[in-house]
């Protein structure tokens, strides 16, 4: 069972308001619509005549009613401040979300240099395969494209190379 | 589980348009000649069951907000994780570029050969 925390004083204050205005807007429902239902029965003797105590009666079964209106109105925004509270001080909930985020994001980096390393070696195995070709004839084609690979595999080796140092910090 | 919260108080602004919407149903049911006891009945039933229901969850968020707010911001970020993904992209991009330049380049000896042997 988590024991009640030593909260600054504003934070207390606000949770404590929050409760508050719970209590304070149920009972407000709750009262006024009982006092519309007592007011709905219609008694026999009345101290004022009937389209008097009529009137009357009207005139706060409106009020009444605005009143549960403006308590259920309330609530509403009680609600949203209690979410906002929620987003910005519930911390294990921040907690599992950025490290759910951090792993998610490391196995998409971790799989991208996966794929680059093993694209590098397959470059590798063909450019020794083109400096054999090379070697073997004189053509400039076959420079041209060697040339190209090598380049590719160089940057290829760089990227590599940053990748291994991003992990290692 | 912050989803599940909030998707939980999402549900409680639900209950309180339904207690305003029972109340309305009731009085307007009282307003008329003849009564429909049973629509009666179990209006009344959901009304005091979703103001029940309201109370209690708003009471039970407050109660696990006391205990887990402890008044300092959050300090905690995905910023580094975030940049590292973002070089990777960044790095397969690259090598995806330099291997396009180098199969333009492979199709371009390949099409010097055949303009060669075109007849003038």
């Amino acid at each position: 069972m988590a024991t009640q925390r030593v909260l600054p004083q504003s934070k207390e204050t606000l949770l404590q308001n929050y409760n508050k205005r719970l209590k304070d807007d149920i009972r407000s429902i709750l009262d006024n619509f009982t006092e519309i239902i007592k007011t709905a029965k219609i008694e026999d003797e009345t101290q004022v005549s009937r389209p008097t105590q009529a009137e009357q009666d009207h005139y706060e079964m409106h009020v009444r009613a605005a009143n549960i209106v403006r308590a259920g109105e309330s609530l509403m925004k009680l609600v949203s401040d209690l979410k906002q509270f929620l987003i910005l001080n519930d911390f294990p909930s921040v907690n599992d979300a950025i490290s759910l985020q951090n792993q998610q994001l490391r196995s998409l980096q971790e799989e991208c240099d996966k794929k680059l390393t093993s694209l590098r070696d397959e470059i590798a195995v063909d450019l020794y395969e083109l400096e054999e070709e090379y070697y073997s004839s004189s053509s400039e084609r076959c420079f041209l494209v060697l040339f190209g690979a090598c380049w590719v595999w160089s940057c290829l080796l760089c990227c590599t190379c940053s990748a291994f140092s991003s992990i290692s910090n | 589980m912050a989803n599940e919260r909030l998707r939980v108080l999402e549900d409680v602004e639900k209950e309180i348009a339904a207690i305003l919407q029972c109340a309305g149903n009731i009085v307007l049911e009282l307003s008329k000649d003849k009564h429909n006891a049973s629509f009666l009945d179990r209006q009344l039933v959901q009304f005091q069951s979703s103001v029940n229901r309201v109370e209690s969850e708003l009471s039970g968020q407050i109660r696990y907000l006391t205990q887990v707010a402890t008044g300092q911001p959050h300090e905690g970020s995905t910023y580094s994780a975030r940049k590292d993904c973002q070089m990777a992209l960044n790095r397969a991009e690259y090598a995806k570029v330099k291997l396009g330049e180098l199969g333009r380049t492979c199709e371009v000896m390949l099409e010097q050969p055949q303009q060669h042997q075109q007849p003038t």
